[in-house]
């Protein structure tokens, strides 16, 4: 099982993202030229521009950033963990996660996710119970930063 | 015995600080802090209230003492770290 996790201050910028992955990439190759991997995938969670206000839910205002503040050590010890659950109860062949700490603008990546499995039903549960666990155990939390 | 608190997120903006100082007896369980907290900061009682864990007794805010969770009944000692992980929202 192939597990990496990692909290990084600022965006996920494509070169980022593009280092870790090339450097998982020729386990996952493996395993996908063996013919064990069936379901290969990647969800990129990007800071949109319209975000419900704090003070009324109902109505909209354009974002100019999210600024996320996390608690670590914890958050990161936090993440791993959530990593190894959830690669352990899908039988994930690999799982890669990257989160943002501090401020990333709209348009940019703040959260990517990445499971291989040997099947896509697994591989799509993961990847919901994972986003899901996130959001409960992990001690990162977002602060909208409105456009003026 | 005074436990500074870490606190976050609204908390943190709520209360306009990082940590708060809560007095509590000798060997406080993270209960005895949670009850402290809202107590005396009231400002924080919204999230101490959210901030229950599934596993822990309705209401009780979800502490982490040393960086870990803490399960029900923990004891806390002067020099742990204490931390209030109130309703997070990563991704």
């Amino acid at each position: 099982m192939n597990i990496f996790t990692h909290i990084l201050t600022g965006p996920i910028t494509p070169d980022a993202h593009a280092a870790v992955l090339a450097a998982h990439a020729p386990h996952i190759a493996s395993l996908q030229n063996d013919g064990s991997v069936g379901a290969l995938l990647r969800f990129d969670g990007i800071v949109r521009r319209a975000e419900p206000s704090t003070a009324d839910p109902s109505a909209h205002h354009d974002l100019l950033a999210l600024d996320y503040q996390t608690y670590d050590p914890m958050a990161q010890r936090e993440l791993d963990a959530l990593a190894h659950r959830v690669a352990t109860r899908y039988a994930l062949y690999s799982l890669i996660a990257l989160h943002s700490r501090g401020r990333v603008h709209v348009g940019e990546v703040s959260f990517v996710l990445q499971v291989a499995a040997p099947h896509r039903a697994e591989a799509l549960a993961a990847m919901t119970d994972f986003i899901d666990d996130l959001k409960r155990d992990v001690p990162i939390w977002k602060h909208p930063v409105w456009a003026k | 015995m005074t436990i500074d608190v870490l606190i976050f997120g609204a908390a943190s903006r709520a209360a306009g600080t990082d940590r708060v100082p809560v007095t509590v007896g000798d060997s406080p369980t993270t209960e005895h802090i949670a009850a402290a907290l809202a107590e005396q900061h009231p400002a924080l009682r919204f999230a101490v209230f959210a901030a229950h864990s599934p596993n822990s007794a309705p209401h009780a805010a979800r502490l982490a003492v040393n960086h870990a969770f803490a399960p029900p009944g923990t004891i806390v000692h002067a020099h742990d770290e204490v931390a209030l992980i109130t309703l997070v929202s990563g991704g």
